[in-house]
């Protein structure tokens, strides 16, 4: 069966079901987030979210368009962790401009170059007002000055424009290589500076300043354990791990070397016996059980067993049997399963000292088989002597004391002496913000990483997005003097339509950040566009510092941008944007915007004669 | 015990075309698939009613088969279409808006349904031969000294699938590398019977289609991280062996019915010994690269790593065939015997690629490479689905032009062209032709009218944004004229016509192509070198697209009754 619904032109609904989806981005953009109850009314379940990514899976969306914003955000947030919240927020207010291009009467077509050549602006405004992050280690050193600090923040912004004459300090990454090849610069040019992370980390944290502290912790504990080469300087994620602890108020929260995880009360038992022993370890790439077979493994069916004596023990017993006798027989004292192991097994072991530890992060299981030389196996029965690692403890990192949750005790499971892994370890007392909390974490950790790694950061709180807004718009100016002088020639329709697609583009970029304004509680909608309208003016008549706009957010009621950053030069703490996921989220944005735009019918299969009469506007073919 | 039913009769459908029900379904499809035509098209997103993944697409390949409709008169059109796909790869949507214009023109016409037939099938015939003479007008013959019509062609073919959302920096990207495959995968020696390579497709989500890439050799995917062989050197060439059976360790295919086993018997533990024995065997053959189609038992796995040798598993039914043919080995299909020599196959060279979150290992043949990797990159998987279908459609129709090198001018010039030179011959021929088809002179023109009415439908189903179509009055070609666009400036907005071979000049005439002109004999562009062609379309697939579009609305205008079995 097939459904199909033919769409007026002018009233696109899949558009319009975009634009309402984006709706629930709103309260996610900027530093004062807000929570969200989503709440199940058939079973009364509910769940607290607070990123746009939550809050859309939270959503059972079955609708064309949903799917693919599902599908486009949970995409995105697999890779960058961040910016689900911009793209889904700038994907509504895009499909807004679309819908209002095409109530205009402008073609399908005409939208779709427009607003691809505005995005191919916005790229490049993007590309060219990066900020190297070796050049603001430097930048911390010597310009301790206010004054300085501004004029170097201003330069900054412009150093793409003014390449030539910019000096060493605010270069990119390019740049720079193009100097270290000159044999001149070799001798005197220092070693490339590290990036000032703190400063960094602070610039990137858009509110999470807590939860940034906890992140330039573990990279710092990361940096000092794992010695890595100063010319790769990254964030490696899949070192760090996060351990949840309900209960605790928010402010115990701390990052720990190790990989703590959380025990029961009998386990806890074993652990006090093992406790700062050198232990031999092994490591289950799978479940630990009986039952468990491999992926792709077929098991039989309609088998009997048949007997011709009355067996005393179980299949079961005796593959526990073997595997004990197996591990006893190495020495094993620690096992990491990534899946999860039965309960017998977990008591066998107990009884016999063995730590049984589960649901091991597969990252972790290779850390430690890097680091005690472990391999890792599918089937305990399968262990043998080179399976197995040495150098492994555990150490019993906090007693939690509670009587009835099977979680009693946070155990530091470490691989050897210098342990490569860090844990963070988040609390509340709160338990359905545990997961916020985490996401939260996750977030601005990889923000860190995606800066370290794009080694450039874009000048944010807003800045980007008014630097586009203000070249979107000279576009516009452009597209519109070129009408007047040449009224009859060729495409003179075109080049029309193009300034209205684009003035309608970077409106909704002005949309984007005045909402932001508005979630910081400071401004209200009117005031902020107010704001950013007057920006935009004064840029415009001041050509030469024209690029030089100040961090909206954090400005105070109405002050003029210069006399503020001038007046409290020590409150105005730079904020930052990561370069990669703000280019991502906006291509992912208009791309989800055109697919849909370009849509016209939906095509449904598998309906049955019988549903199809509760469906509107559907034909059956 | 089965109850009986009573058997309902069968439902009969007396001249299904005058039906309301399927005609308006008719026109339904006809709509849908006219919407998903050409660069400008429509997409449409297909997904079940119980939500689930969407697809979106605008490619007749995706669409059709997820069409299934409750009347047979609808299926038999989509089968017929599906299998022209299936095996030409292009032109699937032409040959449907083609058959449903005909067959909706046919029956507005008010001809009787046989004199329709045979004017058809006469006017098909002088299509064909018209397109495969050597005066036609709308022909290009490919030259393969330069690549550059190849790359027009596949350009034309990636281009015409808007859901790959490609800006034109990135569609000539891809068109380029799509013909490098192509020109990979033929073979330099020809000694004997050439037998052409194989592109294998291999996707990555999330980065710049401007990062994709052919690589000579195969890529072959290794996802798991976690036990991956570190290898040094490894002395040339590899022997490697390839298993098309699952060395999972399981009894999978023992049929149905119940197995009584001793509770003694560990069939397991007794295949996965079986399964050592052959890793002995390998290991003592000095293999150094075990490939298997399915899944290798982990036992199996460690046994082959602790000897130095590498282990790729799960590589797929797609891979097999590609990976034979590079390395020579003859897949084992069973691990009951003892491995022949010969089954063995060696690879010159492996090396590991990181390519995003993939990590893959290369493989490159001893001799002369005929399989070539295509690695795609798009910011999304939906608009990245839609490139691979393209890119193999691209592929396909490359392959085509080694066996008919010519192609067809596109963007409907090739439908406008065709159409007038029909109406110039026919009008010349009408009493004869009217003679043998016994028909009268009138119907004769009615049906010539009839068929290249619906020519013309096709090429104006390229434009979607409300824009008029144009044919110019000496070579027949197609223009089109913006919707906003007043018809005093239409000289400066026309520019040139579909497939860019004609530009507009102030001495040249044009008219709508609705309305009626005086026929004229479409001049052929005389052999000026300097203009290429901007659209092209593959001849073979066009060609036979016409052919089953005719025939399928022949066939369609001559079903009398359904008759339907409804039990």
């Amino acid at each position: 069966m097939l459904e199909s619904t033919i769409l007026n032109h002018r009233q696109h609904v899949g558009l319009q079901k975009l634009s309402a989806l984006a709706g629930v981005s709103h309260s996610c953009l900027g530093p004062n987030k807000k929570y969200k109850f989503i709440q199940d009314d058939v079973c009364g379940e509910s769940a607290l979210a607070c990123s746009c990514f939550r809050i859309i899976e939270s959503l059972e969306l079955t609708c064309a368009v949903g799917q693919l914003v599902h599908e486009t955000i949970q995409a995105h947030q697999n890779v960058y962790h961040t910016g689900s919240g911009c793209l889904l927020f700038l994907a509504g207010a895009w499909s807004r401009a679309a819908l209002d291009c095409l109530q205009r009467g402008i073609s399908v077509a005409h939208i779709i170059s427009a607003m691809s050549e505005g995005m191919d602006v916005c790229m490049d405004v993007c590309r060219k007002c990066t900020i190297s992050t070796e050049g603001l280690a430097v930048k911390r050193d010597t310009a301790t000055s206010s004054g300085l600090q501004l004029q170097l923040a201003e330069k900054l912004t412009t150093n793409a424009s003014r390449v030539s004459n910019v000096n060493h300090k605010t270069l990119n990454i390019s740049e720079q290589r193009k100097i270290k090849l000159s044999r001149h610069f070799c001798e005197t040019k220092p070693q490339p500076q590290l990036p000032d992370i703190t400063h960094i980390a602070e610039g990137l944290s858009h509110g999470c300043d807590d939860t940034m502290t906890l992140v330039v912790e573990a990279f710092q504990r990361l940096l000092k354990t794992n010695q890595q080469d100063t010319s790769q300087f990254m964030f490696d994620i899949s070192k760090v791990v996060t351990c949840v602890l309900p209960g605790l108020p928010e402010q115990h929260a701390c990052v720990v070397p190790g990989c703590v995880v959380l025990l029961s009360a009998e386990q806890t038992l074993v652990a006090h016996h093992l406790n700062e022993q050198h232990l031999k370890v092994v490591l289950i790439n799978g479940d630990l059980s009986d039952t468990y077979r491999h992926l792709g493994f077929k098991r039989l069916k309609g088998v009997q067993r048949v007997s011709d004596q009355l067996s005393a023990s179980s299949r079961e017993d005796e593959w526990l049997a073997k595997v004990v006798g197996l591990l006893l027989n190495l020495e094993v004292k620690l096992i990491l399963v990534s899946g999860l192991a039965s309960e017998k097994v977990i008591q066998r072991c107990c009884t016999h000292h063995v730590l049984v530890v589960e649901k091991v992060k597969v990252s972790v299981l290779k850390t430690f088989a890097d680091s005690t030389g472990a391999i890792p196996v599918t089937y305990a029965t399968q262990l043998s002597k080179h399976c197995v690692g040495s150098g492994a403890g555990v150490k019993i990192w906090r007693d939690l004391g509670s009587h009835d949750s099977k979680s009693a005790t946070a155990v530091n499971v470490s691989a050897g002496m210098s342990s490569e892994l860090v844990t963070v370890v988040l609390t509340s007392c709160v338990h359905g913000k545990l997961q916020a909390l985490e996401d939260q974490f996750w977030a601005c950790a990889y923000r860190l990483h995606h800066a370290l790694k794009d080694r450039a950061l874009l000048p944010g709180a807003g800045r980007t997005e008014m630097l586009c807004i203000h070249h979107l718009k000279q576009l516009v100016e452009c597209s519109r003097e070129t009408n007047h002088s040449q009224q009859t020639t060729r495409g003179t329709a075109a080049n029309h339509y193009r300034g209205v697609v684009l003035h309608l583009m970077a409106e909704g970029l002005i949309d984007y950040i005045s909402t932001v304004m508005v979630n910081t509680g400071r401004f209200s909608k009117v005031k902020a566009r107010m704001v950013l309208s007057r920006q935009l003016q004064n840029c415009n008549k001041h050509l030469g510092i024209s690029e030089n706009f100040s961090q909206l957010f954090l400005e105070d009621d109405g002050e003029d941008s210069a006399v503020f950053s001038e007046m409290k030069p020590v409150e105005a703490l730079e904020i930052y944007d990561n370069l990669s996921v703000k280019q991502e989220a906006w291509r992912k944005a208009l791309d989800l915007v055109f697919l849909v735009l370009q849509t016209d019918a939906e095509v449904i299969t598998g309906v049955g004669q019988k549903t199809d009469a509760a469906l509107e506007n559907v034909t059956l073919l | 015990m089965s109850r009986l039913d009573k058997k309902s009769p069968s439902l009969c459908t007396d001249r299904p075309l005058d039906n309301t029900d399927i005609s308006n379904k008719l026109n339904l499809l006809r709509q849908l698939l006219k919407s998903c035509f050409g660069p400008t098209a429509r997409l449409k997103q297909v997904h079940n009613n119980i939500g689930g993944h969407v697809v979106t697409t605008s490619s007749s390949s995706v669409l059709l088969p997820v069409i299934s409709s409750s009347q047979p008169f609808i299926n038999l059109i989509k089968a017929s279409i599906l299998n022209h796909v299936s095996r030409f790869s292009d032109c699937g949507l032409f040959a449907a808006i083609f058959c449903l214009a005909l067959i909706e023109q046919a029956k507005r016409s008010g001809l009787r349904g046989n004199v329709s037939i045979r004017v058809n099938k006469h006017l098909l015939a002088l299509c064909s031969g018209y397109l495969q003479g050597e005066d036609c007008g709308c022909k290009v013959k490919l030259d393969f000294c330069s690549s550059h019509n190849l790359i027009t062609l596949a350009r034309s073919i990636v281009s015409s699938k808007p859901a790959c959302v490609l800006t034109e920096q990135e569609t000539l990207h891809i068109s380029k590398l799509a013909v490098q495959a192509f020109l990979l995968t033929v073979p330099c020696s020809s000694s004997g019977t050439v037998s052409l390579g194989k592109i294998v497709t291999v996707s990555v989500e999330g980065y710049s289609v401007l990062t994709s890439v052919v690589f000579p050799g195969l890529l072959v995917d290794m996802p798991d991280g976690l036990c991956l062989t570190k290898f040094d050197y490894l002395s040339n060439p590899i022997r490697m062996v390839l298993f098309s059976t699952s060395l999972a360790g399981d009894l999978s295919d023992l049929g149905d019915g119940m197995i009584e086993v001793h509770a003694g018997v560990d069939t397991e533990s007794q295949i996965l010994d079986q399964l050592l024995e052959l890793g002995k065997q390998v290991v003592d053959d000095e293999v150094k690269l075990f490939v298997c189609q399915k899944v290798v038992h982990p036992v199996l796995q460690q046994y082959l790593r602790s000897h130095g040798i590498i282990v790729v598993e799960r590589v797929g039914i797609t891979i097999m065939e590609p990976l034979t043919q590079l390395t020579d080995a003859q897949p084992v299909a069973t691990l009951h015997t003892k491995i022949p020599s010969k089954a063995y196959g060696k690879v010159r060279e492996l090396s590991m690629k990181q390519f995003g979150s993939k990590t893959m290992l290369h493989l490159q043949p001893l001799g002369e490479s005929v399989i070539c990797t295509l690695l795609l990159c798009h910011r999304n998987e939906t608009m990245l689905s839609e490139l691979k279908v393209v890119c193999q459609k691209t592929e396909h129709v490359l392959r085509l032009t080694l066996r008919e090198p010519s192609a067809l001018l596109g963007g409907g010039c090739t439908e406008t062209h065709l159409a007038a030179y029909v109406r110039h011959k026919s009008k010349n021929e009408a009493p004869e032709a009217a003679s043998v088809l016994g028909c009268s002179q009138t119907e004769y023109l009615l049906g010539v009218e009839v068929f290249c009415r619906s020519l013309e439908f096709v090429a104006k189903a390229l434009q979607h944004d409300g824009g008029n179509s144009l044919i110019d009055l000496t070579h027949a070609h197609h223009w089109t004229l913006p919707a906003d666009v007043l018809e005093e400036h239409m000289e400066d907005s026309l520019g040139f016509c579909g497939c860019g071979l004609v530009e507009s000049s102030p001495s040249r005439k044009w008219t709508f192509l609705d309305t009626k002109y005086t026929e004229f004999l479409p001049l052929a562009l005389v052999g000026d070198s300097r203009v290429q062609p901007r659209v092209l379309d593959s001849f073979t697939a066009k060609l036979s697209a016409l052919q089953v579009a005719t025939e399928t609305a022949n066939l369609a205008l001559d079903v009398r009754y359904i008759i339907q079995d409804v039990n």
